[in-house]
């Protein structure tokens, strides 16, 4: 579905990517985890064009998303939903507004049917009777749900979530894992996230990959990826206190 | 997509190698400001659509209505200086009388379109820098971008639709307006009657004094919208980016319509 063919990008000196090569699998649940300016969001932004890289190619499917312009990457891009780091919601636009702008912007639909939809896919990522507030009005954890609201209202077929707990509490937090992954399977997306966090990564991850001086150390299912014998893993495991998958399994109902 | 990567280059290894570096960034600068210019001209006949039409009158509601009140004072008091200056200096020679030409003169030709173009620049111009760099930082353009919503038609259109008309609207105002406050003074310190200081007013003053401000005062819209949203879009470094972006909107703005209102005086006075 995405494929990363020796991808290689540089801040100035500092190498972030280094020829890395992956393929991510059409209705897997892909995700990146690494300290922080590793490069998880950078190896993101690639597969929606905010970035390009210096070398190598980036694929969606049969298209080659590195070097695509014009109406050929709208079409590319419309295959994709995301949920920003910051939600990026428009300060200006009530929450249902937010939902809806996509479809208004670029389909020539009824406003009734965009309302209809904006409505069900509140309703879907948990939030009801919030369409008329502002979203300064509302929590970070809210923000996250209707920033996900916005991106799967268009009905893409990956949905890349950029750090989609970074700020959140615990509870929120696990709330938002379980929405991912239940998104996942009630929608049959491929998605592709990107977090710090362990915890969420084991527990909803099909496959999890850890990114580090640009390199990935270790690409595998969450079982081998806690059996890695990886320094920097290890490290990883030891600093958020995870030593076992079983209560994480249990906890995200698997 | 407005989006663009910030260019990454090694550090300039001498001062005239910072220097050329400098001059190619405003070179790059500007083409891209004129790019966006040229971008948000092709979605034009979008303005009335469906998708657009609320952002548009919006647009023309917070630059025209919103900006009345300081166009007001602004212009009350620049017609009321050039008058003291003036009245004072022809008591000299005997011509108090000739303020009215003068001030009229002054305003429609200069006064108007350049005191216009820079309360314009630095309320709303550097509002629009602020606005689109905020956007920029909290990854709203990028998400913009990524929904396939066009940035030009979206956000950079309205605002330019609503300073290439209110622009010179808000020019014919002040001119009007400075030109009640002259007769204030010339009533109040001059001892010049209203009568003959209207007299005197249109007199002397031509349909192309009129039509060069208000060609100037669109120019200057332009100018206005193409700097600060372009600005506002290559804002880097969060909250500091943000006040930078905005300060870079009003020096430039104000220089540009410095130096383009100089030649197209120069152009049309010959």
């Amino acid at each position: 579905m995405i494929r990363f063919e020796q991808v290689t990008k540089r801040f100035g000196s500092k190498v972030v990517l280094d020829q890395i090569d992956f393929e991510i699998e059409k209705g897997e649940t892909f995700v990146i985890v690494g300290l922080s300016g590793a490069g998880k969001s950078v190896s993101l932004r690639h597969m929606i064009r905010l970035l390009t890289p210096e070398a190598g190619r980036v694929w969606v499917g049969e298209d080659c998303v590195s070097e695509a312009s014009g109406t050929r990457l709208q079409q590319i891009l419309s295959r994709f939903g995301v949920l920003f780091q910051s939600s990026a919601l428009l300060q200006w636009l009530n929450v249902e507004d937010n939902v809806c702008l996509p479809l208004r912007q670029t389909t020539n639909r009824p406003d009734d049917e965009i309302r209809r939809l904006a409505v069900e896919n509140l309703k879907r990522v948990g939030l009801e009777g919030v369409g008329e507030k502002m979203p300064s009005d509302i929590s970070g954890g809210m923000r996250k749900r209707v920033g996900l609201a916005r991106a799967i209202v268009t009905q893409p077929e990956i949905i890349l979530y950029d750090e989609p707990t970074s700020g959140l509490d615990p509870v929120i937090s696990r709330q938002i894992d379980l929405l991912i992954d239940s998104l996942r399977a009630q929608l049959g997306v491929t998605s592709v996230v990107v977090t710090h966090d362990l915890y969420s990564a084991l527990g909803i991850g099909s496959r999890v990959a850890m990114l580090h001086e640009g390199k990935f150390v270790v690409c595998g299912t969450p079982e081998e990826f806690i059996a890695s014998e990886h320094p920097v893993v290890r490290g990883f495991l030891q600093a958020q206190g995870i030593d076992s998958l079983q209560d994480i399994q249990k906890a995200f109902g698997k | 997509m407005i989006t663009r990567e910030s260019q990454n280059y090694d550090p300039p290894v001498n001062p005239v190698a910072a220097l050329g570096r400098r001059v190619i960034e405003a070179c790059q600068g500007s083409g891209r400001a004129l790019l966006l210019l040229l971008g948000a001209i092709t979605q034009l006949p979008y303005m009335f659509s469906r998708k657009n039409r609320a952002d548009v009158m919006l647009q023309l509601y917070t630059v025209g209505i919103k900006s009345l009140g300081i166009v007001s004072v602004v212009g009350i008091f620049t017609g009321m200086i050039l008058a003291i200056q003036m009245g004072l200096a022809l008591r000299m020679v005997g011509q108090e009388g000739q303020i009215g030409t003068l001030v009229t003169n002054g305003m429609l030709r200069e006064m108007g379109p350049f005191m216009t173009g820079l309360v314009i620049a630095a309320s709303v111009g550097s509002a629009i820098a602020a606005q689109m760099g905020t956007m920029t930082v909290s990854e709203e353009i990028a998400a913009l971008d990524v929904m396939n919503i066009s940035v030009e038609r979206y956000l950079v259109m309205p605002r330019l639709v609503a300073l290439a008309i209110m622009t010179p609207m808000l020019t014919i105002y002040m001119d009007l307006i400075g030109i009640v406050g002259g007769c204030v003074v010339g009533a109040t310190m001059l001892g010049v009657s209203p009568e003959a200081y209207w007299d005197n007013a249109f007199r002397y003053s031509y349909n192309k004094d009129l039509y060069v401000g208000v060609l100037k005062a669109f120019i200057f819209g332009l100018i206005i919208v193409s700097v600060s949203c372009y600005q506002g879009f290559s804002t880097k470094e969060g909250a500091v980016g943000v006040g930078r972006a905005t300060r870079r909107t009003v020096i430039v703005s104000f220089l540009l319509i410095l130096m383009l209102g100089y030649f197209v005086t120069r152009l049309w006075y010959q």
